[in-house]
C-alpha cells in the first residue's frame, strides 16, 4: 500500500507550489487585515486530490493497479490514505501560520477558538470527500462532479424548503448543550464517515471491471 | 506444473461482444502469441486472466494457482495498451513506488534500462508514444517476473526499437521457467519470436498451434480458375478471389501437392493467413 502512496504523493508534488503560493496569499491577505481566508488551503487541497482522480481516469491507472499485487484494495485505501495525510499537513500549516501571524501582529491568540475553526474547516472539506469518493469509484471523475452538483443543488433546495416550515432555530437551540463536546464530536463523527466512505468505494471498486 | 498459463471456457458477454470458449495453454520456457483484428477478443481475454474483468465463466490457471489469488501477481511483468501510471509523475517516481509494491522490485534493473532505452527522468507526458511503451517494457521487466503479459508491446516503436525489444524478450524466455505471452500486430515479429501462435477471431479461439507447424505445414495454393473448380471443398480452409487467379490456405502443404498437380504453393505468412481466414470464404 506504501507503494500506492507514494504514487499518490508523487502526483501532489507536482502542485506544492500552488500550495505555497496560495500559504503566501494567505498571510499577506491576513496581514494586511482583509477577511480570514483560511478555508482556501482545505479548499485547494481537495481540489488538488480531485485531480489525481481524473489523472487516473486519463491514464487508465485504475485499470494498470488491478494487476499489481493486492491492487483493488490498496488503489482506494492509498486514496483515503493520502487525503487523510494531506488535510493534516493542511492543518498543520493553518495552525502554524495562525501562531505566527498573531505573533508578527502581536495578538494574543485564542488557542481554543483556532483549533475548533481548523478542525471545523477541516471537517467540512472531509465531509464532502468521503461524500464524493463512492460516487468518483462508481462513476468516474467527470460523471461524478455532475451528479455532485445535482445532489448539492437538491439538498440547498430541501434545505431551504424544510427551514420555511419548520423554525430550525430551535433545534438547534436545543442542540446547544453539545457545544462543549463539539472537538470530540467532530473527531469520532469525521472517524465514523471516513470508514463508511472508504467501505463503500472499496465495495464498489472491488467488483469494477475495466 | 508444465504450463504457467492455463484458459479454459472463458467465456464473457458485453452486450455487443462476446468471449466463447477461449481454451489455451502456455508452457514453461515458451512465448505465445495472440493474434486476431481490432476487437477480436485479445485485451479482453488479457483482461480476464489479469482479473480487471471479473463477472466472467470458465477456469484461469497462472503457476498453476487460480487468478484471482494476489500472490501470483507478484511474479507477472505486464504492458497494457494505453493503461498505465499517470502522465504527471516521472520514471523515478514508478522507482520509488514500485519498491513498496512489488517484494522483488529490483531499481538497478529498472535505472539500467532507463539508461539503455535513453529515457530522461521528466514526466512521463513530456515522452513520445515509442518512449512511453519503452517506459512501459522496463517497468514490466525490473521485478523477476516469471510470466510477461505484454498487450501490444511494441506498437508505436520503430523497427530499431522494436528489434532491442525482441532481443530483450527473446533474452528473458532463456530462463527456462519463464513465459511470454504477447498479443501484436507486427505478426513478422511474431513469426521470429513466437513458439505459439493463438489466433482470436469474433471473440473465439480459431487456431492455436506451433509456429513451426503453421508456417511449414499451412500453405497458400495459387491457381486458376479452372484449377480451382477441380479442388474438393475439403482439402482447402478458406480462398479468396484475386486478379489473377484464386488464393486458397491450405492446412497441409505436402498433403495438397501430392493429390493436385498445383505448382505454386507458398509458405504462408501470419498476416496472410489472418486475411484468409477472417475474409477469405470456404
Amino acid at each position: 500500500m506504501i507503494g500506492f502512496i507514494k504514487k499518490d504523493l508523487a502526483m501532489i508534488k507536482s502542485n506544492f507550489k500552488l500550495l505555497g503560493f496560495l500559504v503566501i496569499i494567505y498571510i499577506v491577505m491576513i496581514l494586511l487585515g482583509y477577511m480570514d481566508i483560511s478555508f482556501i488551503l482545505p479548499f485547494m487541497s481537495v481540489m488538488i486530490i480531485i485531480s489525481t482522480f481524473s489523472y487516473d481516469n486519463y491514464n487508465k491507472w485504475d485499470a494498470y493497479s488491478i494487476s499489481l499485487p493486492n491492487g483493488r484494495k490498496n488503489n482506494v485505501k492509498s486514496k483515503y490514505i493520502t487525503t487523510i495525510l494531506m488535510l493534516l499537513l493542511v492543518s498543520i500549516i493553518i495552525v502554524i501560520l495562525s501562531f505566527i501571524i498573531s505573533y508578527i501582529n502581536t495578538q494574543t491568540i485564542n488557542y481554543e477558538q483556532t483549533l475548533i475553526s481548523t478542525l471545523g474547516t477541516i471537517f467540512g472539506t472531509l465531509l464532502v470527500l468521503t461524500f464524493m469518493y463512492p460516487i468518483i469509484y462508481k462513476f468516474g471523475v467527470e460523471k461524478a462532479r455532475i451528479l455532485i452538483f445535482i445532489i448539492v443543488f437538491g439538498l440547498a433546495i430541501i434545505i431551504g424548503l424544510i427551514s420555511k416550515y419548520i423554525d430550525l432555530s430551535n433545534i438547534l437551540k436545543s442542540l446547544s448543550f453539545l457545544e462543549n463536546y463539539l472537538v470530540i464530536i467532530l473527531i469520532i463523527t469525521s472517524i465514523i464517515m471516513v470508514y463508511i466512505s472508504y467501505k463503500i468505494s472499496e465495495k464498489i471498486f472491488m467488483n469494477k471491471e475495466f | 506444473m508444465d504450463n504457467i498459463l492455463e484458459i479454459k471456457n472463458l467465456c464473457k458477454k458485453y452486450d455487443n461482444f462476446e468471449l466463447k470458449n477461449i481454451s489455451f495453454k502456455l508452457p514453461k520456457g515458451m512465448i505465445m502469441g495472440l493474434i486476431g483484428e481490432n476487437g477480436a477478443g485479445k485485451t479482453t481475454t488479457i483482461k480476464a486472466i489479469l482479473n480487471i474483468i471479473t463477472s466472467y465463466s470458465g477456469d484461469i490457471k497462472i503457476f498453476g494457482l487460480s487468478n484471482k489469488n494476489e500472490t501470483i501477481k507478484e511474479d507477472i511483468g505486464i504492458v497494457l495498451d494505453d493503461m498505465f501510471f499517470p502522465e504527471i509523475i516521472t520514471p523515478k517516481d514508478i522507482n520509488n513506488s514500485m519498491k513498496n509494491i512489488y517484494k522483488n522490485w529490483d531499481s538497478k534493473i529498472f535505472n539500467d534500462y532507463l539508461k539503455k532505452f535513453s529515457l530522461p527522468n521528466k514526466q512521463i507526458k513530456t515522452f513520445s508514444k515509442g518512449m512511453r511503451k519503452k517506459l512501459e517494457i522496463a517497468t514490466s521487466l525490473s521485478h523477476h517476473p516469471k510470466l510477461l503479459i505484454l498487450d501490444e508491446p511494441t506498437s508505436g516503436l520503430d523497427p530499431i526499437a522494436r528489434d532491442e525489444v525482441t532481443n530483450i524478450l527473446q533474452k528473458f524466455i532463456e530462463n527456462e521457467n519463464c513465459s511470454i505471452l504477447l498479443s501484436s500486430h507486427n505478426t513478422t515479429d511474431l513469426e521470429h519470436i513466437a513458439d505459439y501462435i493463438t489466433f482470436i477471431n469474433n471473440g473465439e479461439v480459431i487456431l492455436s498451434k506451433t509456429t513451426n507447424e503453421l508456417l511449414d505445414k499451412y500453405g497458400i495454393v495459387k491457381c486458376t480458375e479452372k484449377e480451382f473448380k477441380d479442388i474438393n471443398t475439403k482439402d482447402y480452409i478458406k480462398y479468396k478471389k484475386t486478379k489473377y487467379g484464386y488464393e486458397i490456405l491450405v492446412e497441409n502443404k505436402k498433403d495438397f501437392k501430392e493429390k493436385y498437380n498445383i505448382k505454386i504453393i507458398d509458405k504462408v505468412t501470419l498476416d496472410e493467413l489472418m486475411i484468409l481466414m477472417i475474409k477469405g470464404v470456404k
